[in-house]
């Protein structure tokens, strides 16, 4: 992933993935890692799609907005990206899907927030661990 | 032996009486039968090979691993579908959800009438389901452990007097995990990878993974071999070349990867019939907000069905899902995405599986063998029988207790009640409306039939233009199923075995096919507790399957 790439997907993470009561926030650094693996293993057309929305969603911010998504304050970027989930053009409503796509898989994918949303990996692996099943 | 490519010297060369492309739930059964016959089988899988400790709960993890493409698979057309496919050894029963169901007795009717396929008898198919259902130790879901997710909903669809119960499965001794589809942490579930590979491999058969197969060498009119290479496992380039030749070719690479090859290959493709007739079983999903929570994703993600609706082409099935995979379900994100996650432990699921009555799909030639193209459009009635089962499933929830249940349908993304209820039954959809639909059963691209102008493959598996040339996998299935397909393609795996068998030992072919159902008959008889018994007893059996 080229370091423009790297850079935008770093800002994107905190606007797409607020903070919510316990949950510890987005870390940008593992979103850009699991989203380059994401990519990698991915087909090239969903790479060129995602990269190119990364440019799309900034040109509808400026057009819609007048101000770069990555300047907008927390509640109006926000709102934005809600519009576009909601909007009725699916052609819209399909930019932060596909954008949304491997940064939430990176984030819900952390053992600190399945954690607490009652998926605790840790005590899974060992029970599975002590129940192995011989054919 | 598995042979891993990180040990390789260099190119390959090997004789062999069968070479497999493919090891999922055609290549499998096939390699193990063969094998235990006595031949000499390699079979070629393009994916790696892992094992129940790397198998580590994370979603995110098994989709690049163990995923085509990381499941970035879509059709393209209206709606855009994404249609996951494994690519590991086992193929994609390795992450598949273990259920094993087999085919409407009216569907083999069709099959039958349409497309002359009067020679799979419904006793010798009935052989052939027991006889896999025994071996994969297929029994019902426990209900201790079908997840909260599931009883609730059944119970409420029961309580509206839907029928429905719990689902046979593959899954001997398994405790819920809930990750099927990331490969089971267990070895419960009884997949390819665990059962009909490590069989095969003690018989003698040797499978190369990360090997992808892409040339079918035909001489005379004859298939002998088959040319590949190795992937580095880390950048997925290629390295070190394959060749296998072999009396005998079998292509079980599933229903997108098969035609795609023989496009490539420019083989079979006479009747045109090669990467048409593409069905898939769309799939909708309705998520439910409820007030208890449901200790998910714990428990079997698919353990119940509601087949009510199944004479109108619409079953409903379970599926719970983790967190990371509910995160890129939910139609919305920011605050919204992250305070409806919150509620991860309340919120239910439950999905829906259209059989296809006026939709249509195709795979053809991309710019790789690798990366063929899939279209596919979903038809005016599949689309309102979308639309229904997703009422259906929002009346269940609703009837469960839900607060709110979320849909796949724009406009509707969140119904709070009957108001809304009674504002989507009114409303005509349009396909552009439908957005994060699924389908997990590619199938038909390579169709079986008695007629060389409308088929790709004989009843045997055999290819009507290239001798020595067989297909087993979902491709060869000829009419959508209506129910999950493993099963299925598993027991047509073992009659296409027959075939080859036969074929390899240049047998009278009747002779050789009666002392096949003989043998197989006797084995069943000898089975002190047949699990085909066993199922054929119970009450709750899904409607109108064979069996
Ligand atoms: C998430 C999920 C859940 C499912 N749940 C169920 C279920 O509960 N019950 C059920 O009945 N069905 C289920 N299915 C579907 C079922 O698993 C498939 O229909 C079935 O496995 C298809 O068998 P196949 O032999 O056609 O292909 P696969 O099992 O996919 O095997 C094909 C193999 O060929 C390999 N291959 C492809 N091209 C090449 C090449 N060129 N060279 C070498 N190797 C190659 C692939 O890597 C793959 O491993 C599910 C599917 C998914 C995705
Ligand atoms: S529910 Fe868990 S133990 Fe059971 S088959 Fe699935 S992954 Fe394995």
């Amino acid at each position: 992933m080229r370091n423009y790439f790297v850079e935008r997907l770093r800002r994107l993470a905190p606007i797409f993935i607020e903070p919510v009561e316990d949950l510890p926030p987005a870390d940008p650094e593992q979103v850009v890692e699991f989203s380059r693996e994401f990519l990698r293993a991915g087909t090239p057309a969903f790479r060129v799609i995602f990269y190119a929305m990364i440019f799309v969603l900034q040109a509808i911010c400026l057009l819609v907005r007048g101000k770069s998504v990555y300047s907008l304050p927390p509640e109006e970027a926000d709102e934005f990206i809600q519009s576009l989930y909601n909007h009725r053009f699916t052609a819209l409503s399909t930019i932060p899907t596909i954008l949304g796509t491997p940064m939430y898989m990176a984030h819900y994918n952390r053992d600190d927030i399945q954690e607490p949303l009652g998926f605790d990996i840790a005590a899974m692996r060992e029970e599975a661990a002590a129940r192995e099943v011989q054919r | 032996m598995i042979i891993q490519p990180e040990g390789l010297p260099g190119d390959i060369r090997r004789e062999a009486d069968v070479v497999i492309i493919g090891s999922g739930a055609g290549g499998g059964p096939i390699a193990k039968e063969l094998s235990e016959e006595g031949y000499s089988v390699v079979v070629l899988e393009e994916g790696g090979y892992f094992t129940r400790e790397d198998f580590d709960f994370r979603a995110g993890q098994a989709f690049t691993r163990l995923y085509r493409d990381a499941s970035q698979t879509v059709t393209l057309g209206m709606p855009t579908i994404v249609v996951p496919q494994g690519k590991t050894v086992g193929g994609t029963t390795t992450i598949n959800s273990g259920t094993c169901l087999r085919i409407p007795r009216h569907v083999l009717k069709r099959w039958h009438l349409e497309c002359g396929l009067r020679d799979i008898s419904e006793e010798e198919l009935g052989l052939l389901y027991s006889a896999v259902e025994e071996y994969l130790q297929v029994k019902r879901a426990d209900p201790e452990v079908a997840g909260r997710n599931n009883i609730l909903f059944l119970e409420s669809a029961e309580g509206l007097g839907y029928s429905g119960g719990f689902l046979p499965r593959n899954a001997k001794d398994c405790e819920g995990f809930g990750v099927c589809a990331y490969g089971c942490p267990s070895g419960a579930k009884q997949s390819v990878n665990v059962s009909y590979i490590p069989d095969a491999i003690r018989a003698g058969a040797d499978l190369y993974t990360r090997c992808r197969a892409e040339r079918i060498v035909v001489r005379g009119g004859r298939a002998t071999g088959v040319r590949g290479r190795f992937l580095d496992p880390h950048t997925g380039k290629k390295t070190y070349r394959m060749e296998v030749e072999a009396s005998v070719v079998v292509l079980a690479a599933g229903a997108v990867q098969t035609p795609s090859l023989l496009m490539h290959n420019r083989l079979c493709l006479s009747s045109g019939r090669v990467g048409k007739n593409l069905s898939i079983h769309p799939c909708g999903a309705a998520m439910a907000l409820l007030d208890e929570p449901l200790g998910n994703p714990k428990g079997i993600p698919q353990s119940a069905y509601v087949d009510e609706f199944a004479p109108e082409g619409i079953m409903l099935e379970g599926v719970t899902i983790p967190p990371a995979v509910m995160a890129i379900t939910l139609p919305w994100g920011g605050r919204r995405h992250a305070e409806t996650m919150w509620r991860y432990p309340y919120i239910g699921s439950f999905g829906s599986m259209i059989s296809e009555h006026d939709s249509s799909g195709k795979v053809v030639a991309g710019p790789s063998a690798r990366q063929p193209l899939t279209f596919y459009n979903l038809g005016r009635g599949d689309l309102d029988r979308l639309k229904r089962s997703i009422l259906l499933m929002a009346e269940i929830w609703f009837a469960a207790g839900a607060k709110r249940v979320y849909t796949p349908i724009a406009g509707f993304k969140e119904l709070t009640g009957p108001r809304d209820f009674a504002r989507l039954a009114r409303t005509s959809l349009n396909r552009a409306g439908v957005y994060g639909l699924s389908a997990y059963h590619p199938m038909g691209t390579c169709s079986m039939g008695a007629d060389p102008y409308s088929s790709v493959i004989k009843s045997s598996g055999e290819t009507w233009e290239v001798e020595n040339l067989y297909i087993c996998d979902a491709s060869m299935l000829p009419t959508s199923l209506g129910v999950n397909p493993q099963l299925t393609i598993m027991s047509l795996a073992m009659r296409t075995a027959g075939f080859i068998d036969d074929r390899l030992s240049e047998g009278a072919f009747e002779k050789q096919r009666a002392g096949r159902l003989e043998r197989l008959r006797g084995r069943l008889r000898t089975e002190k507790e047949s699990i085909a018994k066993r199922l054929a007893g119970e009450s709750d059996s899904p409607r109108q399957l064979l069996g």
